[in-house]
């Protein structure tokens, strides 16, 4: 249908100025020298050596690590939620993944401010474990809070997928699976479980990214000094002025995360299409 | 042959409505029976209920003697082979075929070789390596009672498995099915909706309609002798006429008294006559039990399918003959061809 | 019995995971309702944040921009989104597939450096930032997701339909919008729905990108930072509200429709012609209503040259609350009032192609305007009541003729601590050091900003908070990295207020300004200027050379140093008036002023005190070290 062919061309202009062209000034700046007008451009590494000193790099396999904490603890919580909320009946179901969804009308850093509340030294956990006669805790401004800040956040987005999955499955698999003398156990770690991990995998996607980029959260539970990968490069934007430096820092990033991104995609496929494991 | 399975006053009810309505069947040990009916007429519900995915509202299930229906289904010396298959899609042939054993912690060599057995058996040696997406629907299927099979249960029960397969294929596994079943001597419990296939494999059908059993019988007594109006018109093409039983021997109708081999009915009741289309001849005119016009004519293939008007009601006819249409002819039969069926209760 | 079981353990696992998500959500209901600023102390039922609600036109223009933004970047998006997804599921398997892996990308990559690509596109073809740049950015990051939820309904389209709509007779546009389009409704519909959803939660995209004042929700929560304001937990209540009943309606309706057994007449009387057109015009009504209600509307051509519109850059938290207001009224004009959260700040958004007619930099920074030919002379005659200025903050060496700056508010930094909890003998022995003192370890905040440390440890060295010597700032460096690792401190900007106050912690590095209001708050606490040295720091009002508005500026610079208004900014703002006569009236006035508050009379002429000199080289270090420092 050539007719409807060309209804495409609009969006490969604004792709090309709002998708492409940004890309291509990340890359400019992320090579050249701080100063450096479009105009005379020098080539240079020097962003990218810098990034990749001890210091920089620590701030990098931080970031990584609680973004990895954090996708695991989502796992964790997630997949039982998820697997409970499927077996409820169909009302049911719709309104509890109602009320996943819901908070997300509220705005984000409303939310996460709300934890400074419930976390901070005169907070709702700690006036509760005064009360019962226990010792403080401190709880803002340390790793458990990021963390707990980004499980709080991403956490629909493990449990969507998963329980989309898992609703869709077809019900003939698992009596296949009973009917073939599986009980419940085997029955979920050798159909529902395989069959789901599509979910899984697209919830790692959806929790991971955000996670490894996030600079609102950590700035608001961690402190000013809870430096991620994220609030390196607002810094470098915002407050330090070295948009070259920031540039490189994000490209580095981006080049991570789409090889990542490939390679998930790939696990995705053998698991769905090429029939599995090996014997 | 002993007893294998008894449905003892089933009674299924979904939302208030009554799916089966407290049906009683035996099936024996080696039998290939088919379950028949008409969609909703509640054959697939009880093919669950026996093997372990539904509960019945009320009534017993006895699997060699024992109540079964707390039995989990994976407790069950029964499998399935399900409407789609179900195979896992997740894993390839063999690991699908092997699923049942590896799950009772079988010895992978004989989970090898009792695999490679039922590959054999149904045609798919060599297979073992493919994922179940590059299968055509016929080798999926093939793959689905393979893997029901293996697990060496007392039952089988078949959900239209072939109903997804194209006409040719349909044929052939059938045939194969038959094969299959002598070869493995256990009981299928076959579904289907399609009166063709279940007279081609059958040693019993059930034949079913809204929630009951209409008739059970071999595929010769369901064919030649229906129980009643239903059974008759499900079961192949039927002309079926008003007609009042004299007595033992007699009846009569289109006005005329015929000799006939049914008996034990009331004198002078009223009855529905089967005849079949190809038990009817088309002879000269005037030569026959009586005549008529013939109205329509249409090539079948391997017959002619000629509609001919008696002056009281039209009569299909099936045979071999050529007739032209507005001639004048006699029509003939013998008295067994007559079947003398009870009317129909209205419920 | 096991079954049941397992199934109450399911319901109670479910119960637990939803008392987490909405736990925060309840407590920000609750503390809307509380009697005083803060979101963890309870201190009685009120409902005047909602009625601070009403009056907030911050807060009034936050909610118009997301809401605009949103409604137009989701109906852009879903149109665009939906005939590029239509098109591509006819287009070649090339082509296709490189527009869909660019689509992915904005999805893919992480929101800051979708964010940071859209600021450098933006900046550097040299658009001005705010309304247009959002919605654009905006549109850019939802397309992409509404074609991959269009994309699977198309897939699953039987491919001929289009071309049997045309067999019988229609053209293309009719078979899309008659054949194709009400197939893929569904997939349209969550698409939109979640491109809403995206832009009314998006911070850092927006955050980025915009600029002269153009603020959504999110930008204005993080901008209110210092001194976290409860409306917004009012606001986000009322959206609680409003959405739970939306929800509640739209689940509820089908229902009440079945029981009834209206299903047809319901669905008749809806797609029935002039119902449609009915729709259409009450939808049309409300964007009116809602465009005519938008925040004290000027005509749409801001920053134009006759001035209806002033732009004020400025921190957060810098100004009374009804300052702009009353200058707005007076003056007929509208205030675009757009904040900063440090110097630093404000500079990169100057960089980034924002212009307005008065910012608020501090000593160094104008300096840096200064040389760098940014600012305009100001017309003394403009500003009759620069009369009052306090001398001493006059003709200081940042601008050495008097002729850039304006002085907007002045102090030094200081120590705050708890005096119940530290001794008092420790802060006047140790000044600075006491960051070091390990007895108070875990009991600290530092302030979030690189200059301030710096000049902490510099001080603290006995050096010159202005060296640009490589061995003096490296020492600074390792004395901040010792403090770092040695105290457990916590570094915050504008929350150490709320935090100090509470008592949370008992030492901070503070601005005397903020030391006033934490005092007049919490009389536990004590401000300490050491002996070592500290910045003494002057606020500025100046006016860029790019100014279009170079009169009214000066206007808005006269008004602020107008007694009643300078009055209530300093006394709700806390920090020290330039002006002779207020100064002296808060500084004694202990009911209704600071009488009594020692920081608010911050020290000076102090030999060792010192003020910041804009030093490139210097800057760059500092960043670069504390950039460090922070990093490990």
């Amino acid at each position: 249908m050539n007719t409807f062919r060309k209804l495409v061309y609009p969006y490969c202009v604004w792709i090309g100025i709002f998708i492409v062209i940004p890309m291509l000034m990340i890359v400019v700046y992320a090579f050249s020298q701080a100063g450096n007008d479009v105009t005379t451009l020098s080539f240079t590494l020097a962003n990218f050596q810098k990034f990749f000193s001890p210091v920089f790099g620590s701030v990098f396999i931080k970031s990584i690590w609680i973004a990895i904490v954090t996708t695991v603890v989502c796992i964790l919580l997630g997949y039982p939620l998820a697997y409970f909320i499927a077996q409820k009946s169909e009302n049911v179901r719709n309104t509890m993944i109602l009320l996943m969804t819901f908070p997300q009308w509220i705005n984000m850093l409303i939310r996460t401010y709300s934890w400074i509340g419930i976390l901070s030294e005169a907070g709702l956990i700690n006036t509760i474990l005064s009360y019962l006669g226990l010792p403080k805790v401190d709880l803002l401004y340390t790793d458990f809070a990021v963390i707990l800040g980004m499980i709080y956040n991403f956490l629909p987005f493990m449990v969507l997928p998963i329980y989309t999955s898992l609703s869709k499955m077809d019900q003939s698999l698992v009596q296949a699976s009973y009917d073939l003398g599986a009980n419940k156990v085997q029955t979920f770690q050798k159909v529902i479980f395989p069959l789901s991990l599509p979910g899984v995998l697209s919830g790692i996607t959806m929790v991971f990214l955000p996670a490894v980029s996030s600079f609102v959260i950590p700035k608001l539970l961690g402190g000013g000094q809870y430096m991620l990968i994220g609030s390196l490069i607002e810094n470098q934007f915002i407050t330090v002025g070295e948009w070259n430096f920031g540039s490189a820092i994000s490209l580095v990033m981006t080049i991570i995360i789409l090889i990542s991104m490939y390679f998930l995609k790939k696990v995705d496929h053998e698991v769905v299409e090429e029939g599995g494991k090996k014997v | 042959m002993r007893q294998l399975i008894q449905f003892r006053n089933i009674v299924k009810e979904f939302d208030g409505q009554l799916i089966l309505k407290g049906l009683n069947l035996d099936i024996m040990e080696n039998e290939f029976v088919t379950l028949l009916g008409p969609s909703g007429c509640g054959k697939t519900t009880l093919l669950r209920i026996l093997g372990g995915f539904l509960e019945q509202t009320e009534g017993e299930v006895f699997f060699d003697g024992i109540e079964i229906s707390n039995v989990p289904p994976y407790k069950r010396e029964i499998n399935t082979v399900f409407q789609r298959y179900a195979l896992f899609p997740h894993m390839n042939v063999f690991d699908n075929i092997a699923f049942g054993l590896r799950i009772k912690k079988t010895d992978p060599a004989i989970i090898e070789q009792k695999v490679k057995k039922m590959l054999k058996l149904v045609n798919l040696e060599g297979y073992e390596k493919r994922a179940i997406t590059q299968l055509s629907g016929g080798q999926q299927q093939r793959v689905a009672i393979a893997r029901a099979l293996v697990n060496e249960p007392m039952v089988l029960l078949l959900d239209e498995p072939l109903g997804a397969l194209d006409q040719k294929l349909r044929k052939e596994m059938q045939i194969e099915l038959k094969k299959i079943q002598k070869e493995v001597g256990i009981t299928f419990i076959f579904v289907t909706h399609d009166q063709e296939e279940a007279l081609t494999m059958s040693d019993k059908i059930v034949v079913m309609k809204d929630g009951e059993i209409q008739q059970i019988g071999s595929p010769t007594d369901i064919y030649n002798e229906p129980e009643n109006e239903f059974v008759a018109k499900f079961i192949g093409e039927s002309n079926i006429i008003d007609g009042i039983m004299l007595d033992d021997y007699r009846v009569v109708f289109f006005d005329q008294e015929f000799e006939c081999v049914d008996y034990g009915f009331h004198d002078n009741e009223s009855v529905d006559i089967v005849i079949r289309p190809e038990d009817i001849d088309i002879v000269e005119y005037d030569t026959g039990k009586f005549n008529g016009t013939i109205k329509s004519i249409m090539f079948k293939g391997v017959h002619w399918e000629i509609v001919v008007d008696t002056g009281i009601q039209d009569l299909v006819v099936h045979t071999t003959d050529y007739a032209e249409v507005g001639k004048e002819v006699g029509l003939s039969f013998f008295p067994e061809d007559i079947h003398v069926m009870s009317k129909m209760v209205a419920y | 019995m096991k079954k049941k079981k397992l199934q109450i353990g399911s319901s109670l696992y479910i119960a637990l995971a939803f008392v987490f998500m909405y736990l925060p959500i309840v407590m920000m209901m609750i503390f809307s309702f509380n009697d005083s600023k803060s979101l963890t102390v309870w201190s009685g039922f009120s409902t005047r944040w909602y009625e601070a609600l009403l009056t907030n036109n911050d807060v009034a223009e936050a909610v118009y921009y997301t809401l605009v933004v949103a409604v137009l970047a989701t109906v852009i998006s879903t149109f665009v989104g939906t005939i590029t997804a239509i098109g591509l599921s006819k287009s070649r398997k090339v082509l296709k597939e490189i527009v869909l892996n660019l689509n992915d990308l904005p999805m893919l990559n992480p929101d800051i450096v979708t964010a940071i690509g859209l600021m450098l596109l933006f900046s550097s073809i040299g658009t001005e930032k705010g309304f247009m740049t959002m919605l654009l950015a905006h549109i850019a990051f939802c397309i992409p997701y509404v074609i991959l939820n269009v994309m699977p309904k198309l897939r699953d389209l039987d491919p001929n339909v289009a071309e049997a709509a045309m067999d019988l007779g229609a053209t293309p546009w009719q078979a899309l919008w008659k054949v194709i389009v009400p197939q893929i409704t569904p997939g349209i519909l969550s698409g939109a729905l979640i491109a809403f959803t995206m832009s009314i939660d998006d911070f850092v995209i927006s955050y980025f990108v915009t600029g002269n004042g153009v603020k959504n929700i999110s930008i204005l929560v993080y901008s209110m930072s210092k001194r976290i304001n409860p409306t917004i937990n009012a606001l986000s209540t009322i959206i609680v509200v409003i959405v739970t009943l939306v929800l509640v309606g739209v689940n509820v309706a089908p229902i009440l429709k079945e029981k009834f057994g209206e299903h047809k007449i319901v669905k008749n009387v809806v797609s029935s012609k002039p119902v449609k057109y009915a729709l259409a015009a009450c939808i049309a009504l409300l964007a009116f209503v809602v465009y005519d209600n938008r925040p004290n509307q000027v005509s749409a051509t801001s920053s134009s040259a006759d001035c209806t519109t002033l732009k004020v850059f400025n921190t957060g938290e810098y100004i009374a609350e009804d300052t702009r207001q009353r200058f707005e009224e007076e003056f007929g004009v509208q205030v675009v009032y757009d904040l900063f959260a440090s110097n630093e700040e404000m500079y990169t958004r100057l960089l980034g192609g924002e212009s307005y007619d008065v910012l608020v930099p501090s000593d160094y920074m104008v300096e840096r305007l200064i040389q760098e030919d940014y600012l305009m002379n100001i017309d003394w005659s403009l500003i009759p009541n620069s009369e009052g200025l306090i001398e001493s903050l006059t003709y200081r060496e940042y601008d050495p003729g008097m002729s850039y700056a304006v002085p907007y508010f002045w102090g030094n930094v200081g120590i705050i601590y708890d005096s119940t909890v530290v001794d008092p003998e420790d802060v006047e022995s140790l000044g600075w050091d006491i960051f070091h003192e390990t007895k108070y370890a875990g009991d600290v905040y530092l302030y979030d900003s690189e200059r301030d440390m710096f000049m902490v440890a510099l001080k603290a060295l006995g050096y010159s908070m202005n060296t640009a010597d490589e061995d003096e700032l490296q020492e600074a460096y390792e004395w901040l990295l010792q403090a770092m690792n040695t105290m457990d401190p916590v570094l915050i900007t504008d929350e150490v207020i709320d935090n100090m106050i509470a008592g949370l912690k008992h030492i901070a590095v503070v601005y005397s300004g903020d030391a006033t209001y934490m005092m007049s708050e919490n009389e536990n606490l004590v401000y300490y200027e050491p002996q070592q040295g500290t910045n003494s720091w002057i606020d500025s009002m100046v006016i860029p050379a790019d100014s279009k508005c170079p009169i009214l500026a000066h206007e808005w610079i006269n008004y602020m140093l107008e007694e009643e208004i300078a009055y209530n900014n300093t006394v709700y703002v806390g920090y020290s008036s330039p002006i002779q006569s207020v100064f002296e009236e808060v500084s004694t006035d202990e009911e209704e002023g600071y009488g009594g508050i020692s920081a608010y009379i911050s020290r000076e002429g102090y030999a060792k005190d010192e003020m910041f000199h804009y030093n490139e080289a210097q800057r760059k270090q500092l960043s670069e070290l504390w950039t460090l420092v922070k990093a490990q």
